[in-house]
């Protein structure tokens, strides 16, 4: 079971051939896991409780404070 | 951008000669050639150029693009709004940069909201009870899906559904050309995926994908659009139109919402003002100007600090700009009656002199074939641009609607839904004029790679690239801050730079406003 933030599908996963690929600059680096957490087509699991203030949410007080003149904190 | 051929005072008053011989065709806004020329015009706007383009750009870079820039945005909340506890509301996404040669600092960004950002099981009514989907009915171009709930006149769809604003008729309808998926089936349910099976049956659940048109905020019916629907079948195909209605008694989520800032998304020109700095381009000393033939009337923006005109590109990780859309009439505000961060200045048109040419335009699909219910290629763009009767400005429709499935995708979000394995069949508009389609590819393939080398190693080596180049320190530019609202969906008063917590290439997170650094 995922938990908050988690990232539910991800279609694009490096394979090792292609993280061993990647060049990152001329420079030496190390690193490890996947390069990136997010990408395009993952989905994240957000299931904002009662209590808490969710994502639509607070995009919706933006929206109402914006057609008022507000402004955020 | 014109070049301005003896823009120095010291050739200010040099006599041009008249010659017959390098008369050229008339270089129009975007078109290179005699005017019309239509079959240039189909090429450049085919969306099978762009398809075809944006397979070759992910393709061809896909070992060694490093310029992943993934991101937590916090909202910001109003002043005045009491506070919580527990999960605060976030924005998951990625910046992407596509190296380019033909851009400030050489660098296209895109970016992507991750699906599953908005959820509707956090939208209720006035009692209490979640909008999961009710019930659903169609005609032959709509879906009309009821939400669960007691809506009316009272009692209408919260924000951002809808936003009532006084003086304005219909309001605000923030969420109008999202794209919708039914992928939550309970409430608190991770969404499911195309691989999820359910487990009284056996089979994959399967989603419907269709892009927002229409609310009535007070019946609570979302009219979703069947043309350009994607269905995930119990096959694990994505196939396209849908063929069935989302399902009722789930709860729908938004689906992956791409922007770019590169100007055949934002149907934008820019001046290179990196360019006045380099001694031997042909820009040198010339200030950037605009054609008065492609000065059209219409919304653009400035940024501001404290009130003075700031259109620098990168900004510290503590400052927060101000964005004004100035608009020639007050009729074309955005949204109406929004003070302080609309202006307006009678006749203004669409030049920022030095920062943009052209605001851009609305792309518009076709309307739908009524002999296939649903369907409809993608084909050659039309744009809704400005109408004028008498010097009277009577319509404006410009692209300042947080829409964004009407925009049409640009080659490096084509790139992008490659990667993300839902790249769209080959459009049917395939380019007039080209020979030896094999010529033609295998000439593609090879100019992309050499183009893709070229513009890193431009980026990299000879333009230095800089920490304060990428995101989120240049989120405040005149060319990202458009198209960060638009991203977000947010007015761009809450697009603040800390809000942002960025992940490095190992996981880890830093807070570039608190002064953190990615690991090296």
């Amino acid at each position: 079971m995922p938990e908050f933030g988690d990232v539910v599908d991800s279609n694009f996963i490096y394979s090792s051939g292609q993280i061993d690929g990647r060049i990152y600059g001329e420079s030496a680096i190390s690193y490890s896991g996947n390069p990136t957490v997010y990408h395009v087509g993952d989905v994240v699991h957000l299931p904002y409780q009662s209590g808490e203030r969710s994502t639509i949410e607070a995009i919706g007080l933006a929206w109402q404070a914006f057609a008022t003149g507000g402004v955020p904190e | 951008m014109a070049k301005k051929s003896g823009s120095s005072f010291g050739s200010f008053n040099r006599a041009e000669k008249f010659d017959l011989r390098p008369v050229v065709p008339i270089e129009t806004e975007f078109s290179k050639g005699s005017v019309p020329d239509s079959l240039y015009a189909s090429n450049r706007e085919s969306a099978w150029s762009r398809w075809r383009r944006g397979y070759e750009i992910a393709t061809a870079s896909i070992y060694d693009n490093s310029y992943d820039y993934p991101f937590i945005y916090a909202v910001p909340v109003p002043r005045g709004t009491p506070t919580t506890t527990g999960n605060p509301p976030t924005i998951p996404g990625v910046f992407k940069g596509f190296p380019t040669t033909n851009k400030e600092f050489g660098m296209h960004w895109a970016g992507i909201r991750v699906a599953g950002s908005l959820r509707f099981d956090n939208v209720v009514d006035s009692g209490g009870v979640r909008a999961s989907i009710a019930s659903v009915t169609e005609d032959d171009d709509f879906w009309y899906v009821q939400l669960t709930g007691s809506w009316s006149v009272a009692n209408p769809l919260p924000p951002p559904l809808y936003v009532a604003i006084p003086g304005v008729p219909g309001g605000l309808k923030a969420i109008n050309g999202e794209i919708l998926e039914d992928r939550v089936i309970n409430p608190g349910d991770p969404p499911i995926t195309r691989d999820t099976i359910d487990p009284t049956t056996q089979k994959r659940y399967g989603y419907v994908q269709a892009v927002l048109e229409d609310t009535n905020p007070f019946t609570g019916v979302l009219k979703l659009r069947k043309a350009g629907s994607v269905e995930a079948t119990p096959d694990r195909a994505l196939v396209t139109p849908a063929t069935r209605p989302p399902n009722v008694d789930r709860f729908f989520i938004t689906g992956t919402r791409y922007c770019c800032s590169c100007q055949d998304f934002n149907r934008r020109d820019y001046a290179f003002m990196t360019s006045l700095s380099t001694v031997s381009d042909s820009l040198a000393k010339a200030f950037p100007r605009t054609n008065l033939s492609a000065l059209k009337p219409g919304r653009y923006e400035i940024m501001t600090l404290s009130g003075v005109v700031d259109n620098s590109a990168m900004t510290s990780a503590t400052v927060d700009r101000d964005m004004e859309i100035v608009s020639p009439s007050p009729a074309y505000n955005v949204p109406p009656t929004v003070t302080p961060t609309t202006s307006t200045v009678p006749g203004a048109a669409r030049d920022n002199p030095g920062v943009f040419r052209d605001f851009g335009g609305m792309y518009l699909r076709s309307t739908p074939d009524p002999s296939v219910p649903g369907s409809k290629a993608e084909g050659m763009p039309s744009y809704a641009d400005y109408a004028a009767s008498g010097n009277v400005i009577t319509s404006l429709t410009d692209v300042w609607t947080p829409l964004l499935d009407e925009v049409r995708y640009c080659k490096h979000i084509y790139a992008m839904k490659y990667e993300e394995g839902v790249f769209p069949p080959e459009p049917s508009d395939f380019p007039v004029g080209i020979g030896s389609m094999a010529a033609w590819e295998q000439k593609l393939v090879k100019d992309t790679e050499k183009q893709q080398a070229s513009a890193k190693a431009a980026a990299l080596q000879r333009g230095s690239l800089s920490m304060m180049d990428v995101p989120p320190y240049n989120c405040q530019a005149p060319m990202m801050m458009p198209m960060m609202q638009k991203l977000f969906n947010i007015p761009s008063t809450f697009v603040k730079m800390d809000g942002f917590t960025m992940i490095d290439k190992n996981g880890k997170k830093y807070i570039p406003a608190s002064g953190e650094l990615p690991s090296v």
